[in-house]
């Protein structure tokens, strides 16, 4: 019996590889047999994952999702050299927590630049013919931030609720070209940015933090399943949908 | 970063009145002094200071005096 997630003689390219999500979804790509490109800012750090994925034929590449317009025509000359791709998953992002008082309007700018506006041109970008393959299919990586609120999180719940919102406009748009869309909605995940919170949040309140999620932080391994899931043949029905995975976080 | 300069950054964070902070404050006595407050303080000392804070070394403060003493050498 074929496996379900099967994603032999695929091609991924996986934004947002060096770290967090992203790294644990490029492993498991290649574990379910996936060519998988990863993208990143840190050349060491990709080829750092490069080395423990399974197979053979992935590829690394250094880009700087800020530079928007650059993005389908750099995708474009990627396609040419990998071939088709049958899947992109956007793991880049960036968090922030800042109270309103201390807002100001580059930083949440740039944050909407790489959460929002990046994932908007990565869809353009597989789109073109040339790129997208026969039937491919885009994850974008939301967040619950982007189903419920937090104090001091406008811009990122902003930011995930708008992943959340494109996700259903881009599948209708590009159902037609026989890509499908969806988007994954963690809560919190033991990954670098949750360090990074840790970093503004005192052991006391990461406590409570914890406590909001009845099964516990989730695991990397949690999302890279969902995320392999929207990418296969399994979930060929599936597109427009956010897949809440959260411990329970927004179930109460 | 002088002292007072300091002082007037908090009370900035504090939206409190200019000249309200004297400096032996507790910060159990300043009401605005919530957790919100908090990554307020953090995000000021790294733009206007260049110095990063952990939450729980500023959980640690006490006061006024405390908070000035993150940053040895750049709040003098």
């Amino acid at each position: 019996m074929t496996h379900p997630l099967d994603m032999s003689g695929r091609v991924v390219l996986v934004t947002g590889a060096s770290a967090g999500i992203g790294r644990d979804a490029a492993l498991l790509l290649a574990e379910l047999g996936a060519r998988v490109i990863l993208v990143g800012r840190n050349m060491d750090r990709l080829n750092d994952v490069a080395e423990k994925l399974s197979g053979k034929g992935h590829g690394v590449v250094p880009f700087d999702l800020n530079q928007l317009d650059e993005i389908p025509g750099w995708m474009k000359r990627l396609a040419e050299k990998t071939g088709e791709l049958h899947g992109v998953v956007h793991c880049a992002g960036v968090q922030q927590t800042m109270p309103l008082r201390a807002t100001t309007v580059k930083p949440a700018e740039d944050l909407m630049r790489v959460n929002v506006l990046a994932a908007l041109m990565l869809a353009k970008g597989l789109r073109q013919k040339g790129v997208r393959a026969a039937e491919s299919s885009l994850v974008l990586v939301a967040s619950v931030m982007g189903l419920v609120g937090a104090p001091g999180r406008a811009v990122y719940c902003a930011s995930k609720g708008a992943i959340i919102s494109m996700t259903r406009a881009l599948a209708l748009e590009l159902a037609a070209e026989k890509i499908r869309v969806n988007c994954v909605a963690p809560a919190f995940v033991k990954t670098e940015m949750l360090e990074e919170l840790k970093s503004v949040t005192s052991a006391e309140q990461m406590v409570a933090v914890e406590a909001r999620h009845p099964l516990g932080f989730g695991e990397p391994r949690d999302v890279s399943h969902s995320i392999a899931f929207l990418l296969s043949p399994a979930s060929r029905w599936t597109t427009g949908t956010t897949l809440t995975v959260d411990g329970g976080y927004t179930a109460q | 970063m002088t002292t007072n300069e300091f002082y007037r950054e908090l009370e900035d964070v504090l939206e409190m009145s200019s000249g309200s902070i004297k400096g032996a404050e507790k910060l159990a006595d300043l009401t605005a002094w919530d957790s919100m407050a908090a990554i307020s303080f953090i995000a000021m000392a790294d733009s206007k200071l260049g110095a990063s804070v952990s939450a729980d070394k500023l959980a640690a403060c006490q006061s006024v005096a405390d908070l000035a003493a993150l940053f040895p050498g750049k709040v003098a």
